[in-house]
């Protein structure tokens, strides 16, 4: 087992490796098929108050002069050293910006996340155990859920906490209850298909016939529930909530600008508006290598929780 | 003895079950004295289950109502609350469910499911119970306890499952245990050691026995009393020696008609080719007997050998397997699970490829031929696939079903495979409306005739039938079988029967392959084969047929039920 799981570690690492370089590799061909060069563009842009000595530099740094192969090589080699290059709006190191936008995006997808994952099985257990009136109404909510936009639980959100009831402020956004509100914001939506899945996983595992002879022995409901339909039922929701995470840091632009936020959303909206190719560059790329990351660890995470997983099959599928 | 003053262990009285509106079980009543054992015998949708699950309290209130009397040691124990119930469970009321496979969850550790068997018994300590559950565990008959308490359902055998959930049952010593069908899903090999296994147990412990089966002769062989359902209602019930030597309703005679143990010769006069009048009951030499003109062998395979790799090792799943099948005869493939037996038939339809070896189809030998003459042969040869369930796609209509290896082969215009589907389906006794309905409106017989009818649509010559019945309940078992012979004597079918069940096989096969690790341990005529066995491991499975052991087949007492018409006109 241990040895057939390393193999299979290290060849779902690699493939991981490899979408990370390829998600590089497109999205800097995308940018650059676009028409108009966007570098200079934003350079000649009179506004932009550099000097005919300074976009030399920059010109020379992203190898804008040569054919576009040598700049992706040249962009890739830096991006694997960790070099991010220069915002073109601002001057200031990529990482800067994405370093000072990111702690204010993770604080709110990690709340999010706990808070869809709450909801979720809170959803599930009363779907189940609940009165069947209740359940019934129960298993409306994740449609309900999923129907509703973001910026309208948002807007709800603030206009009954923050303006009727004072909860917060929405001066600042920082503080943790404004963290809190925006977070359940984010987390309304994609609380609806993990509890979805869990529903379905429940209804699953306790038609099985060990729930019955699991009955047979005395287990009450909720021994039942906690000890033999949890772990098979939120096995699916693994892979679930690996996808939820990419969403979270990449889906939180409009609860971000609701909200007041300064995140990674925010950054992306500004680099999008303005052209900032390098600011693009890295962010997209940071998003596919957490998604990437947090999809491996799912990948990694299921043979240790379900031992019917096969890891020889799967290194080789 | 109703009336005695000791109240019997289980009485059940006017026992009501409905699911919404639909009554599944109608006033049925029994009773099963302290150590007894009572068999609950019918078909699928007969409701013996569900009488099992209301007597364990199992149904959900949602879904069924349940109304009538459950006493277990006298006391009233269907309309008392949940809370008072509970602690019965597992302690005085054990169940042992019908598939090992899926009875215990499969992402957790025999040994965390155990635990909570233990845990019935009052025992605080864990060291206790794990003491305790791997002293059960040996009990049962398992090797090595402490691997089987480690390990997950999936890293063992069913055999070893229902020895594991016989052991966690009998675990807190409930004076009841509810087997459904403990024994169907496993090799019959198996099922002997676990009904034996499930005997002595409750001997040694003094424990009431309450059995779910579809098979007569193991209720018959195994319970004490015998009480037989039919659409939810009791047709007859007394001692199992009486009700199975002389039954007094149509309904309990025909179950045991069909019981194929008890009636080797059944099919024979069906199958029997009238105009080649051959003395079947000769033995006959076997494999040199030639063929002739009127009998030429169809199916002839020669030294096959498939091997696979698995977890580093080389498996000969199939190794040096010969046998040849003439045109209107049966050869059967026999064995337990992994016994090569799928693996030949996987060969025989050159869905997988032989490593050494030759199959010859039709005189034609399959080796070497191209991906379009595999294809050819492959008409010529049809599969009929065990469960009929799930091999017919439920989105898809009979007649499109049974039209689809025509359309895959080009044969006929439209016009003319609308006629051969519609003539397929009449030679299967199906009625013509059929065609434009979907699986899940069929019977389980009712799909393996259409599943039949797909085969015979192309004309094959070989059929291969794998385990064509086992899904099925008995008395359908035997209507599916009767057509096969019919259609075998009409259109000289050459069949390749495979099944794990050795009485059936006797009904309907003329030739036999004996099957183990891959090898072929015997081979010969049905009648040499069953009445004298050579190798050991026939000898193990013959004895393991149910209604073999302890109860006779009852020749003597009624021998009309035997004999069919069919069976009377051709003796003639």
């Amino acid at each position: 087992m241990s040895s057939g799981y390393g193999r299979f570690a290290l060849a779902r690492a690699g493939q991981a490796a490899v979408v990370v370089l390829l998600a590089y590799v497109l999205t800097f061909l995308v940018i650059s098929v676009l028409p108009g060069d966007a570098i200079t563009n934003s350079l000649r842009d009179p506004q932009s108050g550099l000097s005919e000595a300074d976009i030399q530099r920059i010109v020379s740094y992203y190898g804008l002069d040569q054919p576009v192969l040598v700049q992706l090589a040249l962009s890739l080699g830096r991006f694997l050293t960790g070099e991010l290059g220069f915002s073109l709006q601002s001057n200031l190191a990529v990482s800067q910006i994405v370093g000072d936008a990111l702690p204010s995006t993770l604080t709110l997808a990690s709340t999010a996340l706990f808070i869809a994952v709450a909801f979720a099985v809170a959803i599930a257990y009363g779907a189940h155990y609940a009165p069947p009136r209740w359940a019934g109404i129960l298993r409306c909510i994740p449609s309900f859920f999923l129907s509703v936009p973001n910026f309208v639980i948002g807007l709800v959100l603030i206009e009954l906490f923050a303006f009727r009831l004072h909860s917060f402020t929405t001066t600042d956004p920082n503080s943790a209850t404004a963290t809190l509100f925006a977070a359940v914001t984010l987390a309304i939506p994609v609380s609806a298909p993990l509890a979805e899945v869990l529903i379905a996983g429940l209804d699953h595992e306790s038609r099985q016939e060990y729930a019955l002879v699991a009955r047979s022995r005395g287990l009450t409901g909720a021994q039942l529930f906690a000890r033999h339909l949890v772990k098979p039922s939120a096995l699916p929701s693994v892979a679930m909530i690996a996808l939820i995470v990419g969403e979270l840091l990449g889906g939180s632009v409009i609860t971000e600008t609701i909200f007041g936020r300064d995140g990674i959303g925010t950054v992306v909206q500004k680099a999008v508006t303005g052209e900032d190719q390098p600011v693009l560059q890295a962010v997209v790329s940071l998003s596919a290598v957490v998604f990437v990351a947090v999809n491996l660890a799912a990948d990694l995470l299921t043979p240790l929780l379900d031992p019917r997983v096969n890891v020889r099959e799967a290194a080789n599928a | 003895m109703p009336e005695s003053h000791v109240p019997p262990l289980l009485a059940v009285d006017g026992l009501h079950v409905s699911y919404g509106r639909k009554e599944v079980v109608r006033d049925v009543g029994f009773r099963l004295d302290r150590g007894g054992s009572l068999a609950l015998i019918g078909e699928s949708g007969s409701g013996k289950s569900t009488i099992a699950k209301a007597v364990l309290r199992l149904l959900q209130p949602s879904e069924a109502s349940v109304t009538g009397s459950v006493r277990l040691d006298g006391k009233e124990v269907l309309a008392v609350p949940e809370r008072q119930f509970r602690p019965l469970r597992g302690r005085q009321l054990g169940f042992i469910p019908q598939d090992p496979g899926s009875a215990l969850n499969p992402v957790r550790t025999i040994g965390a499911q155990a635990h909570e068997a233990a845990a019935l018994t009052g025992e605080r300590d864990p060291g206790a119970r794990r003491r305790m559950i791997l002293e059960a565990l040996e009990q049962v008959g398992l090797p090595d306890p402490v691997r089987v308490f480690d390990s997950y359902p999936h890293q063992l055998s069913g055999g070893m499952l229902q020895r594991v959930l016989i052991a966690l049952t009998v675990l807190p010593r409930p004076s009841l245990i509810v087997a459904d069908e403990p024994t169907s899903a496993l090799d019959v090999t198996v099922q002997k050691l676990i009904l034996d296994l499930l005997g002595d147990l409750r001997k040694e412990l003094d424990i009431g026995l309450l059995l779910i089966t579809h098979d007569l002769a193991i209720a018959a062989e195994r319970t004490e009393t015998l009480v037989v359902l039919k659409d939810g209602a009791v047709q007859e019930q007394g001692p199992s020696a009486q009700v199975f030597a002389a039954p007094r309703t149509d309904y309990a005679r025909e179950l045991q008609a069909d019981v194929p143990a008890l009636n080797p010769g059944r099919y024979r006069s069906q199958r029997l080719d009238v105009a080649l009048k051959e003395p079947r009951d000769v033995p006959q030499e076997f494999p040199q007997e030639s063929a002739t003109a009127d009998r030429p062998v169809q199916v002839s395979v020669t030294g096959i050998t498939k091997r696979f790799q698995t977890r580093g090792k080389e498996v000969r799943a199939v190794d040096g397997v010969s046998f040849a099948v003439e045109r209107g005869r049966t050869h059967a493939l026999v064995g337990e699970s992994g016994s090569g037996k799928t693996t030949a038939v996987r060969l025989l339809l050159g869905l997988e490829q032989p490593d050494s070896g030759t199959i010859a189809v039709g005189g034609q030998s399959t080796a070497g031929l191209s991906r379009a003459g595999i294809r050819d042969v492959r008409r010529h040869l049809q599969l009929v696939y065990q469960n009929p369930f799930i091999s017919l796609d439920p989105t898809w209509r009979v007649g499109r079903i049974v039209r689809e290896p025509l359309d895959r082969f080009g044969v006929g215009t439209t016009a003319d495979r609308a006629d051969q589907v519609r003539d397929a389906l009449q030679s299967v006794g199906l009625p013509a409306d059929v065609v434009d309905r979907r699986p899940g409106q069929l019977s389980g017989g009712q799909r393996q005739r259409v599943a039949i009818a797909r085969a015979l649509v192309v004309r094959p010559d070989v059929v291969v039938l794998d385990e064509p019945t086992s899904a099925l309940d008995v008395t359908v078992q035997a209507g599916i079988l009767e057509l096969l012979a019919r259609l075998q004597r009409e259109l000289g079918l050459a069949y390749v029967f495979v099944s794990h069940d050795l009485a059936l096989v006797r009904q309907v096969a003329d030739t036999v392959s004996v099957l183990r690790s891959g090898q072929v341990v015997e081979q010969g005529t049905v009648d040499q084969v069953f009445d004298q066995p050579r190798h050991p491991y026939t000898r193990a499975l013959l004895d393991a047929i149910p209604g073999t052991t302890g109860l006779q087949s009852p020749t003597g007492t009624a021998p009309d039920i035997q004999e069919t018409p069919k069976l009377a006109e051709a003796s003639l």
